[in-house]
């Protein structure tokens, strides 16, 4: 029981939410109002469905390809601007969520990626991730919206990675 | 179809088609952890995308105006950084939230800080994978070494909607 509660968290959580948001809704507009915004949500799913199962197969498609190991050997405490680069791409190529991402962190670290290098590679999967970008912020929020973000933020990672390289915490991978 | 989505789609062709050189297996496998992965978020998008229609229902037309409005500046630059960090899962629960936002009149900078103050602090994101897997002290790393990033890029967004304008969709 507590191990499917720990599992199922976010969803019940979500789930809580939306039933309260719900019974506010009806109390407030009534019945078809609650209506209303359910068929809303399921005009968003057909909106983004699309997107969806394209993002899904092209990020399952790219874990059959890529080798992250192989990468790493460019990121290490010597790469310089050159491997905060590499890990800047790397990371906007990485599908998927962070089940994916985190798991993907440690592979790189034992393949010798420093920690600004690391910091360079979350930083950027996160803020620019393709699949996040491409599925839903630019359908939802619009393409010059997306552009915009993107553009300005495409730099922030090598930053980020700089500066985690000057900072005074040492960081181990967990055994 | 939107060109992005289709721009998606002949990616996603492209790289099924190098999977398919590799061998029919690998497609296979690309295949079934498709329906792996649909089967997992389904059931979230079931509760989350009612759950965003209900609140955005809920908000007032105006009431992100005063607060991330055009017109809220530095201030509501910085209220939504933070703010995004709050906001709990993934894209699915998030962007339909942010359009909710969009629609209640968040200006674009405030939108970008609000957006990528999300992505970076994710503090639902952090208990429940970052500090598991890599711990700590990874997380202070990464927090303390983009602190500042979400709030630079409403700035930077705040000086580029000035020469560039740029409309938020809202369908």
């Amino acid at each position: 029981m507590t191990s499917f509660l720990r599992r199922h968290a976010s969803l019940l959580v979500i789930g809580a939410i939306a039933s309260l948001g719900a019974a506010a809704l009806w109390q407030r507009d009534g019945g078809p109002a609650v209506g209303r915004a359910l068929y809303h949500a399921w005009e968003l799913f057909l909106f983004i469905a699309p997107s969806l199962l394209a993002g899904m197969l092209l990020a399952a498609a790219l874990r059959q390809l890529m080798s992250p190991g192989a990468l790493a050997r460019w990121m290490g405490a010597e790469s310089g601007w050159f491997g905060l680069a590499v890990a800047t791409l790397a990371g906007m190529l990485t599908p998927g969520g962070p089940m994916a991402a985190f798991p993907l962190v440690l592979v790189l670290a034992g393949a010798g990626a420093d920690r600004g290098a690391l910091v360079a590679y979350i930083t950027s999967w996160t803020l620019n991730g393709f699949q996040r970008v491409l599925v839903y912020e630019a359908p939802l929020l619009g393409p010059g919206f997306a552009i915009l973000r993107v553009v300005i933020t495409l730099p922030m990672p090598l930053l980020a990675g700089w500066i985690a390289r000057r900072l005074p915490i040492a960081w181990e991978p967990p055994k | 179809m939107t060109p992005g989505q289709i721009f998606l789609w002949v990616l996603a062709v492209v790289a099924l088609g190098f999977c398919l050189r590799r061998g029919p297996g690998t497609v296979h496998k690309a295949g079934i952890e498709t329906g792996r992965n649909l089967i997992k978020i389904l059931p979230m998008f079931a509760v989350a995308l009612p759950m965003a229609a209900f609140l955005a229902e809920l908000i007032p037309a105006d009431a992100a105006v005063a607060w991330i409005g055009p017109d809220s500046g530095f201030a509501g630059v910085l209220l939504g950084s933070v703010a995004g960090g709050l906001m709990p899962g993934g894209p699915f629960v998030t962007f339909p939230l942010v359009l909710a936002f969009a629609k209640a009149g968040a200006g674009v900078p405030q939108m970008v800080a609000l957006v990528s103050g999300w992505c970076v602090f994710a503090v639902h994101r952090i208990i429940t994978w970052e500090y598991p897997v890599l711990g700590w002290r990874f997380v202070a790393l990464r927090l303390v070494s983009s602190m500042l990033l979400p709030v630079a890029a409403g700035l930077i967004a705040e000086l580029v909607v000035e020469v560039v304008p740029i409309a938020l969709v809202s369908r």
